[in-house]
């Protein structure tokens, strides 16, 4: 972190307000609602990890909180152990907790995560009810008073504050390392679009998990806080639907998977509310609520990408224009493509052997056997409905064989057979998808980028790959727009960078030319060559026969889900079996 | 065995009561495929404007029914036009926030204009409190009015969706949205017209349920989440779905209440559901199509 930029120092003196003003004025209540501000904000930024960086609404996370909080007191209680220690053993529930829940619930999507994140917070509550003895029930656990720093107790209300200011730049810090680290940007391309993610070897629950269990860690900790703060716990406010509801919404109103939004939402929100309640104090009860209701709704129809979303970026032009934000210098060029061509071209790289898949009664593929040479470009043709793309898949791990193997061959001269198309990717099959997959909202940098992450952690090095990736793609003019900007062409290219980028040895192209036009179909064979010339393997299913022709060493021809021939580009296509796939018995008699 | 029996039909007559409420919302979210978390809150404007036309005007609960269903009709129709309908493109997690938000809203509304006092109806008419017995069971007779309701509204929207014209144009717009649009179906309208009609319901069902429940501001909260598990269980979408579910859940409801302990009985609907999601996110009768 450069403490001279603009961005770190302005930031860090906004951040340091949150001292500032309640030190100033001395009031109690100025004390509370800023304590309240502070843990609230780590509340929704430790949220945002979960339900911004990966896009999983949680609406349960008062379970992280709750736990936290009840496993510090209970310690406090009946072991007589310190809050500042018990707070680590409640995190350490909290993580199991957080992958006991999530590991099953990762495969729902939508609504459907939501739903079973708050049916397993209610689970949790009746739980605690139930078990009265141990936890006093719904009556709640009262803190024992034992003041002093060693026990998180004070008479004063400004170590509180200090300790929840701390909570947050804790959490605000490790919000900021997975923004900027290769797990943040798998984290979002996991988010956009699974199977994209998956393709350059993201393995998705891994990473869903991580973020589950750093945000479960840091809410624990939170509520092991804040009970001390309370003083007093009970089963209805701890495992609460609607705290975990009031935090998700900081989030969204300051801005989903931002850095600073989840902090710029409570701020904002939170007093308004407490200060309505404050106003209107017997004018009704539900006040605060209603505010939080009404301000929820009026975000979500005017600015649902939130605040930070939606001005971020102005702002931060701004700020850059004060001084100290000089663009650092671009770091000398390091290739990382290292020009090492292999010694054992010509050898079989990539084998398939009778593989047989069936969808209920349909026999798509049926006793396919290929074997790709390194270093070959293989073409695969076929009517439409074949079954080309189901034997990719299985070539790339995205469907399992029903039976029969896939054979990789590794650097070390290993044969293995990976089984999920993370491994697949891994092992060195980088693939394409015949309906692209672009990670609509990120930049073309970004999405190479998100290739090159296989082989470095460091995003700066990320971006000299997709750099030079975009060269030989024919994108460099592209790299700073977004996905979802290209035209058809500049996103099979961008496809086809993606793949590149995770420096494959053997490439699948699915019909990357599809829908192109004559020039960009020739700057697409020119790529292949380029590729090909670095000693990597193509398997391309391609309908433009130009292509297929010009490029091929040899060529296989896929009809009714099995291999119909195999053989050199001239010799296939000559073939009479060849035609009558493609135009029907007729063709030939009409030719005959 | 005699405590067994009385202990399924209390389930089964529950299990009325839960379908009514939740017919409305598997509507709602097979059509427009919105889940709509404040379908509680509507439950519980229902119940209190049929609590206060029976205190105004001293009409029976099932009188109150009339002007209830074309208050919720209205107030549905209202959401889908202004909340929903401007939020139809966005992410599936911004539908959810509004609807939560608009559920907060309401339910501190009432909180504000109705205080926090539990409100029961006068009726003095005893239509719907009463018991009777079957042999040596007991059954009560609103649940069993109930009862006898949820299976004729079941059965008279499903007539209604298959054979009129605008039932089978709503049915096209929960297949295929951009298809229906194609073949003329103003599909904008109909989704207002299928989010009132499921808030209908519940106008219907707070008039059938305010002689045995009174109502509160958090009186949805008590019955949203159950009607979630019921709708998820008999597949999110599926009208029959959602009657057996709801009489499943009300059997697990009663027995459990009693076999294990009565404050884990959520608990164990709750793990059922969650057992669901996991093993079969389409519901035990649901389309296909639950994790959509």
């Amino acid at each position: 972190m450069n403490f001279l930029h603009p961005r770190v120092y302005l930031s860090l003196a906004a951040l340091s307000l949150l001292l500032i003003i309640p030190f100033s004025t001395g009031s109690n209540f100025v004390f509370h609602l800023f304590i309240l501000i502070c843990s609230y904000a780590a509340l929704a930024t430790a949220w945002n990890i979960v339900g911004g960086f990966a896009g999983q609404l949680s609406l349960g996370h008062a379970v992280f909180y709750g736990a936290g909080a009840y496993v510090s007191t209970l310690l406090m209680l009946h072991l007589n152990l310190s809050p500042w220690i018990g707070m680590f053993v409640g995190a350490a529930v909290s993580i199991v907790l957080a992958v006991i829940i999530s590991w099953p619930c990762f495969r729902l999507r939508g609504p459907f995560f939501a739903l079973a994140t708050i049916a397993v917070l209610e689970v949790i509550r009746l739980l605690v009810i139930n078990q009265h003895d141990f936890t006093g029930g719904a009556a709640g656990l009262a803190v024992p008073l034992k003041i002093g720093a060693e026990w998180m107790l004070f008479r004063a209300r400004w170590p509180y504050l200090l300790i929840a200011f701390g909570f947050l730049v804790i959490t605000l810090l490790v919000s900021w390392k997975i923004k900027h680290s290769r797990l943040g940007y798998y984290l979002i391309a996991v988010r956009e679009r699974e199977d994209a993610a998956q393709a350059v070897g993201v393995n998705a629950v891994k990473v869903k998990l991580i973020a589950v269990v750093l945000s479960a860690a840091l809410t624990s900790l939170i509520g092991s806080f804040h009970a001390m703060y309370l003083t007093f716990i009970e089963p209805g406010a701890m495992f609460s639907l609607e705290l975990s509801i009031q935090i998700a919404m900081f989030a969204l109103i300051g801005g989903l998977g931002t850095l600073s939004g989840p902090l710029i939402g409570t701020v904002i929100v939170l007093p308004l509310a407490e200060l309505a309640r404050g106003w209107l104090g017997d004018a009704g009860s539900g006040v605060h609520g209603l505010v939080y209701g009404l301000v929820l709704v009026a975000f979500v129809l005017t600015i649902p990408q939130g605040l930070v979303g939606r001005f971020g970026e102005r702002v931060s032009r701004w700020v850059d224009k004060l001084p100290g934000s000089r663009t650092s210098s671009p770091k000398p060029k390091v290739s990382i493509r290292a020009a090492h061509l292999s010694t054992t071209i010509g050898a079989p790289i990539l084998v398939a052997e009778n593989l047989h898949r069936y969808f209920g009664g349909l026999h798509a593929t049926n006793d396919v056997s290929l074997s790709v040479k390194e270093g070959e470009i293989v073409g695969v043709i076929g009517p439409n409905g074949a079954g080309k793309t189901t034997v990719f898949n299985q070539l790339s791990g995205f469907i399992q064989p029903s039976s029969g193997v896939v054979k990789v061959r590794t650097v070390d001269g290993q044969w293995i057979s990976p089984s999920s198309p993370a491994e697949f990717a891994i092992a060195g099959i980088g693939r394409t998808f015949q309906i692209v997959q672009p990670f609509a909202d990120l930049s073309v940098c970004e999405n190479i980028m998100l290739g090159a992450f296989m082989h470095t952690r460091d995003p700066e090095e990320a971006r000299q790959i997709a750099c030079e990736v975009a060269a030989l793609t024919d994108l460099t003019q592209l790299l700073d727009s977004r996905a979802k900007n290209l035209t058809v062409g500049g996103m099979k290219r961008l496809e086809m960078a993606r793949a590149l980028a995770t420096r494959p040895r053997v490439l699948l192209l699915d019909e990357v030319m599809a829908g192109l036009n004559p020039t960009d179909v020739t700057k697409a064979i020119e790529i292949i060559r380029r590729v090909r010339a670095t000693g990597v393997s193509v398997l391309m299913i391609e309908h433009i026969m130009q292509a297929t022709m010009t490029l091929s060493d040899r060529i296989v021809v896929i009809s009714s889900g099995a291999v119909l021939m195999d053989g050199d580009p001239q010799t296939v296509v000559s073939n009479p079996e060849v035609i009558e796939a493609y135009l029907g018995k007729e063709y030939n008699h009409a030719t005959a | 065995m005699e405590i067994f029996l009385q202990l399924l039909l209390n389930g089964i007559l529950l299990g009325g009561t839960l379908a009514i409420i939740s017919i409305g919302l598997t509507l709602i979210f097979g059509i427009v495929r919105v889940v709509n978390f404040a379908h509680g809150e509507f439950l519980m404007i229902g119940m209190y404007a049929v609590y206060l036309m029976n205190q105004h005007f001293g009409v029976h609960p099932y009188v109150a029914i009339i002007p209830a269903v074309a208050l919720l009709f209205m107030l549905g129709a209202g959401m889908q036009r202004f909340i929903i309908q401007p939020l139809l493109a966005a992410e599936g997690h911004i539908q959810i926030f509004a609807t939560v938000g608009v559920s907060i809203a309401l339910m501190n509304a009432a909180l504000m204009v109705f205080g926090a006092d539990v409100m029961t109806v006068n009726n003095p008419s005893g239509l719907g409190t009463g018991s009777v017995g079957i042999g040596p069971l007991r059954a009560s007779t609103g649940q069993l009015l109930t009862f006898a309701v949820s299976l004729a509204l079941v059965g008279g929207l499903h007539w209604f969706l298959h054979n009129t014209f605008l039932g089978r144009a709503v049915r096209a717009t929960a297949q295929h949205r951009n298809a229906a649009l194609l073949m003329g179906v103003n599909v904008n309208r109909i989704y207002i017209f299928a989010f009132g009609l499921g808030c209908a319901c519940l106008g219907l069902a707070s008039g059938m349920i305010a002689p045995q429940y009174p109502v509160f501001p958090t009186f949805g909260t008590f019955f949203v989440l159950t009607a979630f598990v019921i709708v998820v269980l008999g597949g999110l979408g599926s009208l029959s779905g959602a009657l057996i579910g709801s009489i499943l859940i009300g059997v697990v409801d009663s027995l459990a209440g009693y076999y294990i302990a009565p404050d884990l009985k959520e608990v164990v609907y709750f793990m059922i559901f969650l057992a669901i999601l996991i093993f079969r996110p389409t519901g035990l009768f649901g389309a296909g199509r639950g994790s959509e």
